[in-house]
């Protein structure tokens, strides 16, 4: 890599790393401001001046200011204390951003003109407690008993009264542990003045769960972020992103200049040119997630144990862009198109984290819950990393079986150079072990997409978006059971109904074993979840296998009958049925 | 001009001869299928308040202690509704039991500070939510106190429409999908057909044909934005199915064609000079990652300028577009100037 950047280009990268770094200290500095001048006020000369770069603020007399208001040139008008606005929405957000920077303001007001009791009167302070399991935790119980103890005594209102008019010459034992609680307030207080002055406009990110106990200020309160996950997210999963078009691009410049040749008619094994292609990438991606971790202050092994399949998973569809497409542009777009895929995948779920177990698909929600401290077992581990596995296994195979000069050079239409690739990857002495394998392995990929599907429903209206998911949940579902076939019906190497039929069950067989397997899996990790239960089929084993290879046979006798050109036209065929017997699974059809 | 057409016209060929444009366009209705989760999620990143005005969650708090307090019902106005428990543990067992989302304990106001306890739980995305919703009445109630202890704070009865989604949209969202991706894909589209053709030196026979180098470099230019106003129009169709309106829609998209326009040539230049596409890209990643950075120390920048067209500034308008069409003419003149020498120099 190094070597790319050689004489007056590596000045020029220098230079403008060295610029990206005056620019990120920049932005760090001044922070960000979304929406500069974004609205537009005028102030009369006795108002607050507005230090905002969000608001582009003119003094006018208020005469001026009220006509200007009326034919829409400004957006709101200060007059001393007081506001005027219009009720169309440009006004009213105008109003709702001044209202939050003035609120800062009075905040800053009242913290110098008045004592921090009286400026601040309100702590609440927050506990976190279990509300399912019942184990001898903090309970609410003991937490509110020291408080609790005193408040219904009539004594403790009367005191009060004596309180307010501040002549209390006594204090009591429970007094002095009061004063204690307030004295735990009063400085948190204090601290969270000092956090507004520093300008922490930004809310803080806490990688860390809060801790037990935790005193806010309504008025001063800067939310946590929820999800803090998209951050983990893209610190580890940028850098490897970056290593990883590094690694496809050099990939496509050894096809290009026919580099890639010569390796392959040398004396070693098509794995070993990937992997040793891969490997310095890796290496390199593998010291980012290691780095970022330490800085971090993570656990190192278990980072690692969460990244690398990650890592595996991300390369391996790398792998595949250089290996089917020809030129640079198409891999361009090809690489954004799977940047945006796979961290979706990743980062969605993560969002979920707490709310749905199926949050666990991602491993992101691994690394979440490494930096919260909190548990996570084995299967939870297993149920995200394991298709992450089986794809780089599955990538790594058919890679190496499609690493031929012939196949990297032709230039044919991506489904033409997909059945391509499936017909390289059958083993051809034993077809009906492969085409058993192939459904199996295809498991991971198929439940990828369907998540993807299950997400995109999720912006369809609810009576169109349950209909589609099943359809297109069927539709990918026969489509993996049936590839494999049709290549074989096209290349002539199946004529047979016998064999066509033999081939349909074991393919059947082959993904009905991958599906229970996950079905296992993600029984035991998600717990009550429908949406498990409505992407896979349940039931005992023997009539699902019935359905599955029922459904298979039909794609691919229809692919039979009415020529492989037709086998879209199987396919939904196939899935239309599939797709049926899966309402009637439901219940929908009785 | 009929052959410069017919470069036009092949640059556009082969980009959908590859599928490349179907590609951009599944990007898009992905990225388009997902805006509702995206937006979702990346304001609540940007600003966690917003789920407390977004969300609809109704939730249930257990009170114990002062029943009377006029939190009570600044709560009940957010719609939170409010049960008094005699006991803490009554409201414990409730809480355990999942009628309630929180517990409350508000003590006796008796002039001092009031310490509250709120009891939360232990998962942080609920708890977040809740948290936010009752970040309002407790701030109200915070008020209250103050009031009662002779603080006065102004401007709190202003009342305006929480703003941070509007200015996330307009001043983010818009300026991403309308101009940033569009100029983005266009510049690396560039960037891969002019070192494809300097690597293969296929520019070489092109250039026996009666053809100038700039002609074949401004044809490439024009490819690219032609895709990029294609995206830009779609986008704002997208973002008007979404509920985002997008006000002088006209210079709004000339703006993003103009700026387009200029990180096109900058990354014909960009190409030109390092010759091989790996370098090519990631000098350009840089260079757009630097001038992104860099426009927000400006006040005229173009995202400052599409974020006041898109919102209907009355200050902003097709002059100050023009601004940057003369910029980028005076690019276009220079970038012609040396682009020549530039290639041949080291072919």
């Amino acid at each position: 890599m190094g070597s790319r950047f050689r004489g007056s280009s590596r000045s020029a990268v220098v230079l403008i790393l060295a610029g990206s770094l005056v620019v990120s200290y920049l932005v760090s500095q001044q922070g960000v401001v979304l929406g500069r001048g974004i609205y537009r006020v005028g102030v009369s000369p006795d108002s607050p001046e507005i230090h905002d770069k969000r608001f582009s603020a003119m003094t006018l007399v208020p005469s001026k200011g009220y006509s200007m208001l009326n034919q829409k040139t400004i957006d709101l008008y200060l007059d001393g204390d007081k506001a005027a606005l219009r009720n169309d929405a440009r006004s009213l957000y105008a109003a709702g951003a001044l209202k939050r920077y003035l609120e800062r303001q009075e905040l800053a007001r009242i913290k110098d003109e008045y004592e921090i009791d009286r400026a601040f009167p309100l702590r609440v302070e927050l506990n976190y407690i279990e509300n399912v399991t019942m184990d001898q935790e903090t309970s609410l119980r003991e937490l509110l008993a020291p408080v609790t103890a005193k408040t219904p005594e009539p004594m403790e209102a009367d005191s009060g009264a004596l309180d307010e008019s501040g002549a209390r010459p006594t204090p009591r034992p429970r007094q002095s542990q009061q004063q204690e609680t307030q004295r735990d307030s009063d400085s948190a207080v204090r601290q969270q003045i000092r956090e507004m002055e520093r300008g922490g406009r930004w809310p803080k990110i806490e990688m860390e769960f809060a801790s037990d106990k935790e005193i806010i200020i309504p008025s001063l309160m800067t939310p946590p972020i929820p999800f803090a996950q998209v951050m983990i997210a893209f610190l580890y999963v940028l850098p490897v992103f970056f290593v990883s078009i590094f690694f496809t691009s050099s990939f496509m410049d050894e096809k290009t200049d026919g580099r890639i040749a010569v390796l392959m008619s040398a004396p070693v094994t098509p794995f070993e040119i990937i992997a040793g292609k891969m490997l310095p990438y890796a290496t390199f991606s593998l010291a980012s997630v290691m780095i970022i971790t330490l800085l971090l202050k993570g656990n190192l092994l278990l980072a690692m144990a969460i990244f690398i399949p990650v890592l595996f998973f991300v390369f391996s569809i790398y792998l595949m862009v250089p290996l089917t497409y020809r030129t640079f542009r198409d891999t361009t777009f090809i690489s954004m198109l799977a940047i945006v895929v796979i961290t979706s995948y990743l980062v969605f779920p993560a969002m979920f984290s707490g709310v749905n177990d199926l949050c666990y698909i991602s491993p992101l929600t691994l690394a979440v819950k490494m930096y919260r401290g909190e548990p996570f077992g084995p299967k939870e581990y297993l149920f995200s990393t394991v298709p992450m596995y089986l794809v780089f296994a599955l990538s790594m195979y058919v890679g190496t079986r499609i690493l031929n000069e012939e196949y990297l050079m032709r230039f044919r239409p991506l489904y033409r150079k997909v059945a391509e690739a499936i017909y390289l990857a059958i083993d051809r002495s034993h077809p009906n072990l492969s085409i058993m394998l192939l459904s199996l392995f295809l498991i991971p990929i198929v439940y990828m997409i369907q998540l993807v599907a299950v997400a995109l429903s999720f912006n369809m209206p609810i009576s169109y978006a349950v209909g589609g998911l099943l359809l297109a949940t069927a539709m990918i579902e026969e489509m993996a059971k049936s590839v494999g076939i049709a290549v074989l019906l096209e290349k002539g190497v199946v004529s047979t109904p016998r064999h066509l039929l033999a081939l349909s069950f074991l393919s059947a067989a082959g993904f009905l074993i991958g599906e229970k397997l996950l079905l296992y899996l993600s029984l035991t990790v998600v717990t009550e979840s429908t949406l498990s239960a409505a992407l896979f089929s349940y039931g005992m084993l023997l009539i699902p296998l019935t359905a599955h290879f029922a459904f298979t046979a039909i794609v691919c006798f229809t692919t039979r009958r009415s020529g492989v050109r037709y086998y879209p036209f199987a396919v939904f065929i196939g899935s239309t049925a599939h797709a049926l017997y899966n309402l009637c699974v439901l219940g929908v059809i009785p | 001009m009929s052959t410069f057409y017919a470069l036009v016209k092949k640059e556009l060929r082969s980009v959908s001869r590859e599928k490349t444009i179907m590609i951009a366009i599944i990007i898009q209705l992905f990225i388009a299928s997902f805006s509702s989760v995206i937006l979702t999620g990346l304001m609540s990143y940007y600003d966690p308040d917003s789920i407390a005005y977004s969300t609809r969650v109704g939730i249930k708090v257990g009170i114990v202690g002062d029943g009377g307090s006029p939190l009570m019902g600044l709560l009940t106005e957010r719609n939170v509704d409010v049960a008094t428990y005699p006991s803490p543990l009554d409201a414990e067992n409730a809480f355990k039991l999942g009628t309630l989302d929180a517990v409350a304990f508000i003590p006796q106001d008796n002039g001092g500070p009031v310490d509250m306890k709120l009891f939360l739980p232990r998962s942080e995305t609920r708890s977040t939510v809740i948290l936010m919703i009752l970040k309002e009445p407790l701030r109200r109630y915070e008020d209250t106190l103050r009031k009662n202890r002779g603080v006065q704070v102004k401007y709190s009865d202003l009342n305006g429409t929480p703003s941070t989604t509007y200015e996330f949209r307009y001043a983010f969202i818009v300026p991403l999908l309308l101009m940033f991706f569009p100029a983005f894909l266009a510049g690396s589209m560039v960037i891969d057909s002019v070192s494809q053709e300097l690597e293969d030196h296929t520019l070489d026979t092109l250039w026996a044909a009666p053809l100038s180098l700039n002609q074949i470099l401004g044809a490439k230019i024009v490819g690219g934005l032609f895709l990029s106003i294609v995206q830009g129009a779609l986008w704002s169709l997208l973002l008007r199915v979404n509920g985002i309106c997008i006000q002088n829609l006209g210079p709004v998209l000339l703006l993003a064609a103009v700026i387009t326009a200029m990180i096109a040539v900058v990354s014909a230049f960009i190409s030109a000079c390092f010759r091989d596409r790996e370098r090519s890209q990631f000098v350009y990643s840089l260079f757009m990652a630097i001038s992104t950075g860099m426009s927000y120390f400006f006040g005229t920048s173009p995202i400052t300028l599409m974020t006041r067209l898109a919102t209907g500034d009355r200050y902003a308008g097709i002059a100050d577009v023009a601004t940057y069409g003369l910029v980028l003419l005076a690019l276009l003149v220079a970038f012609f100037s040396v682009a020549e020498r530039l290639i041949r120099m080291e072919s």
